[in-house]
């Protein structure tokens, strides 16, 4: 039994960590967040996911890439939740994906080496119609639905129109396709629920993330800040909410590990894995940035202070391939009948 | 990552399993049947099974053959703990016995003690009670009062101590015992392993709000017990129950998992029966608490991992308490309000026949003793936010 991170694996975490920490802190994000009429897609951060291999974890090494699963993703997902860094990370990701699962040799070819290396941005969307799509202002190519199948469209046949967001670390836009795509010949509705789990993996790990480094963050500040003589960290009030905190999280991070490993490995129960993954993901990131606010006090409802940066992501990625009562009405399915 | 189990410890299942089937009747595995046996019958036929199991090769599974342990691996202690609640077998009577003071005795016990305790005790030959907690010292174990005088090669005890499981079964207790008069707090504490059948020792059943009788209180009127039969030294007693209960560290959390994971099922056809089960408000909170148990079950498997790697695992016991019996009780709390206004009726009347209840209102009942017994809930979230998170006390 093994039922942990190897070295190597925790290493790509620790790597993407140490990055953010020295090169792009929370008053980088703070810059981009403010910059409302700028692209939130910062490039010194987009060359280095491209140089460090964050974008070809997943993509097959005859493509440029590492050949790795979503357990390694998901790792690096974490990191950059933790740091709520912007960028279209998991966009081009989920579009790699894609391509990888069902494109053809040819599609492959054209694409998986240049979104591996950042060369490319990609984005995805599962969702029909008009609806907000990750940074698809900067998207060169976009994996979208069509029905069962998936349709690849490349920068010139559509049209995307940013949208407002309060949540400044995930730029949106709507997407209108008015040119031609191309049909990825391989996808059909078990590619759809496929990449619908690995999208699902990758938005709870980015909620953990969130969750613990807001968890981290009030606990530091918990045992400094002092009102009534004594550090506001030593009130049992605050330490049992924050260990029933610190209990939900860890949860939610063996939920999201092992959700990833069922889906590297198609194992039997990935379809709960994957929902018991993203609803408790979700409770524990929507938990503990509420609970991020509420112990700083004041401080702590400021646009100065960085919680509002956690809590809203958190609101944005909880709804994302649904929300924790949808999967729990999944579970129900799977588990009731 | 690697979530099997060694070709070893496979066969080890294949063996136990077979064992199983062949020793417990059917019986036995009806909903209520152990209850129906009452206290005193059920606890004989559980003693005399458990032997036979531990002459048959199964108990002290990860301990040293030495100590006559099976020498296993902690993968087929955690297959053990599936694979006895997978087969309905029944509860141990020896619970404490097993999970804290055999481990005490292989760690520091003398050589003496070694022999003379695990053996006798894996055999059901001395049920074993611990003498912890007291009317004046619950939560706060360190208020303990209850004293042992020297008289020549013996302390004499006096005192009470309660909540004791198994206390009108014991044989044998470890008991925290203040031996230098005038100490404080931690300081001055022995523990002595006394034996219940004396003059001195009154155990008196305690009847619990379900109306069973698992627990019970211990009187001690000089009682009197051997200098010697001390666990670890005079005096450092409460360093022996800092280690004693280091040893609950989550392990049979495999186990648990298969117990209640099974009890959610019977929750859920209970919901079928009453066609309570299309509720989309009863949908969801069931899901809430499966989502909680498959938690339950991957912190079980964190759990033995780091086992498995010879670590540490320190406080986190205390996580692994909350998760397993705030999720239980979570559990039948769900139950209960799917019954409703019924919810205290003995059976009901349904479209598949008549459902007796009262089995799984005993669970019921029991889910409000877990988040007290073994560290509350409340202590547990103390421990986790001082000792893990490091959060001034």
């Amino acid at each position: 039994m093994f039922f942990a991170l190897t070295d190597d694996q925790r290493e790509f975490g620790t790597a993407v960590t140490t990055y953010l920490a020295e090169r792009f802190d929370l008053e980088a994000v703070r810059g981009v967040v403010e910059d409302a009429a700028g692209d939130g897609h910062p490039a010194a951060l987009w060359k280095a996911a491209g140089e460090q291999g964050w974008l070809a974890v997943t993509v097959p090494e005859e493509h440029d890439g590492l050949g790795l699963g979503l357990v390694e993703a998901q790792v690096i997902a974490r990191a950059l939740g933790a740091g709520v860094a912007p960028g279209p990370w998991r966009g081009t990701v989920l579009a790699a994906e894609a391509i990888r699962l069902a494109g053809s040799p040819e599609q492959q070819a054209a694409w998986l080496p240049r979104l591996a290396s950042g060369a490319a941005v990609g984005a995805f969307s599962l969702r029909a119609g008009r609806t907000a799509v990750e940074y698809a202002a900067v998207a060169d190519v976009i994996v979208v639905r069509d029905g069962d199948g998936l349709v690849l469209v490349e920068r010139g046949a559509f049209t995307a129109e940013p949208v407002g967001s309060y949540d400044g670390t995930t730029r949106l836009a709507t997407v209108t396709v008015d040119g031609p795509g191309e049909a990825l010949p391989g996808a059909g509705a078990a590619t759809v629920a496929d990449l619908t789990a690995r999208a699902t993996v990758l938005v709870a790990s980015d909620l953990a993330g969130v969750a613990r480094e807001a968890i981290t963050r009030t606990v530091a500040y918990d045992r400094e800040r002092e009102q009534f003589g004594v550090p506001v960290g030593s009130f049992q009030a605050i330490k049992h909410a924050l260990a029933d905190l610190h209990v939900g999280v860890t949860m939610a991070e063996h939920a999201v590990l092992y959700a990833a490993h069922t889906v590297d490995t198609g194992a039997e129960g990935a379809d709960l894995a994957v929902a018991v993954a993203k609803a408790k993901a979700s409770d524990a990131a929507l938990a503990a940035t509420a609970a991020m606010i509420q112990y700083h006090g004041g401080i702590g409802y400021t646009w100065e202070h960085e919680a509002h940066l956690f809590y809203k992501r958190a609101k944005r990625l909880a709804g994302q391939f649904g929300d924790a009562d949808a999967q729990r009405a999944r579970i129900a399915e799977l588990t009731i009948g | 990552m690697d979530l099997t189990y060694t070709a070893a410890e496979e066969d080890f299942r294949r063996e136990l399993r077979a064992w199983l089937a062949a020793h417990i009747p059917d019986e036995w595995t009806r909903p209520g049947f152990w209850e129906s046996l009452g206290d005193d019958e059920s606890f004989r036929v559980r003693r005399d099974w458990e032997r036979d199991k531990a002459l048959a090769g199964f108990a002290g599974i990860e301990w040293p053959t030495e100590f006559g342990g099976r020498g296993g691996t902690p993968g087929m202690k955690a297959i053990y703990d599936e694979e006895t609640v997978r087969a309905h077998a029944p509860r141990t009577v020896n619970p404490l016995g097993l999970a804290f003071l055999a481990p005490t005795v292989m760690a520091i016990g003398t050589d003496a003690q070694k022999k003379e305790i695990v053996g006798p005790l894996l055999r059901n030959e001395v049920i074993w009670c611990q003498g912890f907690s007291e009317p004046g010292a619950g939560s706060d174990l360190a208020a303990l009062s209850t004293r042992g005088v020297r008289d020549g090669d013996d302390f004499v005890v006096n005192g009470q101590k309660v909540w004791t499981t198994n206390a009108v079964h014991g044989d044998k207790i470890f008991t925290l015992v203040r031996t230098e008069p005038g100490s404080q707090r931690h300081r001055g504490i022995s523990m002595l392993l006394i034996d219940m059948h004396q003059d001195g020792v009154d155990a008196r059943p305690l009847k619990q709000m379900s109306g069973a009788s698992e627990f019970g209180e211990v009187f001690f009127d000089d009682a009197r017990v051997p200098a010697s039969d001390v666990l670890g030294e005079i005096g450092d007693g409460w360093r022996t129950a800092m280690l004693l209960l280091s040893f609950e560290r989550g392990a049979s959390g495999i186990g648990q998992y298969t117990e209640f994971r099974r009890q959610y099922d019977e929750i859920v056809e209970v919901a079928r029966r009453l066609g309570r089960d299309t509720d989309p408000v009863v949908r969801g909170r069931l899901a809430r608490v499966l989502t909680e148990l498959e938690c339950l079950r991957l912190h079980a498997m964190h759990v033995l991992t780091q086992v498995e790697q010879g670590r540490d695992l320190g406080f986190e016991a205390s996580m692994t308490k909350l998760q397993w019996s705030e999720t239980f009780q979570d559990l039948w709390e769900v139950y209960d309000d799917i019954l409703g206004e019924d919810a205290t009726l003995d059976a009901l009347s349904t479209p598949g026949g008549d459902l007796d209840l009262r089995p799984l209102h005993a669970q019921s009942m029991w889910s409000r003793s877990v988040t007290i017994w073994g560290g509350s809930s409340q202590v547990q979230r103390t421990i986790t936010a001082e000792r893990v998170l490091g959060l001034p006390r």
